[in-house]
């Protein structure tokens, strides 16, 4: 029973999202811009050993600009449901006969969608910048196979998970638009910048180095960079990653699903 | 008649000291329409929020379709459908797109759905712009959506939340088309909230006028109305001729009072009396010159009953309850 209204609600979800057609070339235009000054000015010279295998930095800032794509599109994930709240949405799901965990999961299975088709997105505009003369882009020196794809699409896909599950939930408890964009700007940055994300973390200082080796955007950057580039040394091990990845969104999911049951609890 | 809504001193409490309801109990018969009529903050949209299982009592007990409403939520859902005083409907998704995400939630089978789902947006008029996005309909389409989206699932009682709030007068005249027509040809339980005494008085068979959280009177229209003293027809004679018996003796006459040629002829319902009322004059001879019409409206009905006009409430006493149950519905 649960899985008709989740699956009717995860499509109301989807239907938001490609009608909104100003929303996708939004989050599209901000990787895009990322990739396209940020990195091409960026006068990082370092060898590929440096750079977790990479040939260039801007192979190696296309991955995390993935692994940030995710990041931004499941915390904006939350922004439907302070909508739902406010139009009284949010108050026609409470009272029709639901279970209640189909209006968090609904959302976090959208958001995850939308999340991973964002970064598949971002991988091939960094694909084609590759080949336009002038410009640098991603370039793919690991002898890549169906299970290189299959092992990014997972990577990719607990991360959103995870972030979705604990932006969802928040959301839930949150009443106004402006806290929740507060709550994202506390921590999109400090998340991206505290990982390997956009800098090799050996040049880091101790400490952020420490934040970043359990920054899940790390491990997620970290198994992708593996599965992209040819000798690619990463910080830990793939299996690490993907399985440091697995434990990570099983806590997230935990636990938004608590914080989600108590909001959505009648006072 | 069986009760399909049994609510026993209700209380609910706010944040530890707003008594938004303070004990009411009242009935609600199978197929009846049931208004309550109230100034905002009067408590009723708390009432409705605690029978559709919305919020948490403080005490008290309530059944809807006997099931308590604290003890199996999921049947009471299962069982009532809700139009909220708020549009709900989605703005990106088209008319019927918003139909058959209800009708899911409802569990109404898809083959189901499709059929009554045409049937409902013929019954509210919207079969043509069925396939529009909804943010492209007019306030008073989004509510008749919102009526047929409370009724997809062939609930045993709706709950209409001020259905006509914020309406046009055209508007609202076909709502409340809709909610008798429903009436004629279900025997679906109807209960409802209002402000408007016009709106209590054509649609509901009984009336329970709400103030700061407490019942202060419930019965038929009518007799509500009669115990004010009714409607007056006023109506103008010219002539030496005293026409005060042949007025007495019309039925549904209550008292009339003369005054040189003219006469206020109190009536329970001035809209059926007139007519009878004037043909009896002219029988008699009368040559009427004048008529009107007055009816009690919100102001007189209150004031009789909670012993302050309806305009003091909404500034005074019930202003606080008014933001409160604004707080309240912002952080809900």
């Amino acid at each position: 029973m649960m899985l008709r209204e989740t699956y009717a609600l995860f499509i109301r979800e989807l239907k938001h999202w490609y009608r909104a057609k100003v929303q996708i070339f939004m989050m599209l235009i901000q990787p895009i811009v990322w990739l396209g000054l940020f990195g091409q000015a960026f006068p990082i010279k370092l060898p590929p050993v440096a750079l977790n295998g990479a040939p260039d930095y801007m192979s190696y800032m296309s991955v995390g600009m993935l692994a940030v794509t995710a990041l931004f599109t499941c915390m904006f994930a939350g922004m439907s449901v302070v909508w739902d709240r406010r139009f009284g949405f949010l108050n026609k799901l409470r009272a029709a006969p639901i279970s209640r965990g189909s209006i968090p999961v609904s959302r976090v299975m959208a958001a995850m969608v939308r999340a991973v088709i964002s970064a598949l997105l971002v991988l091939l505009i960094a694909l084609l910048f590759a080949h336009i003369p002038g410009l640098q882009g991603l370039t793919v020196t690991a002898d890549f196979g169906i299970l290189n794809a299959l092992g990014i699409l997972l990577i990719l896909m607990l991360l959103a998970t995870a972030f979705a599950a604990i932006f969802v939930a928040i959301s839930l408890t949150i009443k106004t638009q402006e806290t929740l964009f507060a709550v994202i700007n506390l921590l999109n940055l400090p998340l991206m910048f505290a990982s390997a994300a956009l800098f090799p973390i050996t040049g880091m200082p101790d400490w952020l180095q420490a934040v970043a080796k359990v920054n899940p955007l790390t491990l997620a950057v970290d198994g992708m960079r593996q599965l992209l580039f040819a000798g690619s040394e990463g910080i830990y091990p793939i299996g690490v990653d993907i399985l440091g990845l697995l434990a990570f969104s099983l806590v997230l999911v935990s636990l938004g699903i608590v914080v989600a049951m108590r909001a959505l609890k009648e006072k | 008649m069986t009760a399909i809504i049994e609510v026993k001193d209700l209380v609910k409490v706010y944040n530890g000291n707003i008594r938004a309801v303070d004990g009411i109990t009242f009935d609600v018969a199978e197929g009846e329409v049931f208004g309550f009529l109230g100034p905002n903050g009067a408590g009723k949209t708390t009432t409705i929020s605690v029978l559709t299982t919305l919020l948490q009592l403080t005490s008290g007990e309530c059944t809807v379709c006997g099931y308590d409403v604290v003890k199996q939520p999921t049947d009471v859902r299962r069982s009532i459908g809700l139009v909220p005083q708020e549009l709900t409907v989605d703005d990106d998704l088209t008319g019927r797109e918003n139909m058959m995400l209800q009708a899911t939630l409802y569990g109404v089978e898809p083959k189901v759905a499709k059929e009554r789902i045409d049937e409902l947006l013929a019954l509210v008029k919207l079969e043509e712009a069925a396939d529009r996005m909804v943010k492209t309909y007019s306030g008073g389409m989004r509510k008749r959506l919102e009526l047929s989206e409370g009724l997809i699932h062939r609930p045993r009682v709706l709950f209409l939340d001020e259905p006509t709030l914020g309406l046009d007068i055209q508007t609202r005249t076909t709502m409340w088309q809709h909610i008798r027509d429903l009436k004629k040809s279900s025997n679906m339980t109807v209960f409802l909230t209002t402000h408007y005494l016009e709106e209590a008085d054509s649609l509901c068979d009984r009336i329970g006028i709400i103030d700061m959280g407490k019942i202060m009177a419930m019965d038929t229209p009518a007799t509500l109305k009669k115990s004010l003293g009714g409607d007056v027809i006023s109506i103008k004679i010219p002539g030496e001729v005293d026409y005060t018996d042949v007025i007495q003796s019309t039925s549904g006459v209550l008292s009339v009072k003369k005054e040189d040629s003219s006469y206020r002829v109190k009536v329970i319902n001035g809209e059926t009396a007139t007519a009878p009322l004037l043909q009896e004059i002219s029988k008699k001879g009368g040559a009427v010159t004048y008529v009107s019409l007055e009816r009690p409206n919100m102001d007189q009905v209150f004031l009789e009953y909670t012993g302050r006009s309806l305009r003091d409430a909404e500034q005074s006493g019930g202003f606080d309850k008014l933001a409160a149950s604004r707080q309240m519905r912002r952080s809900r």
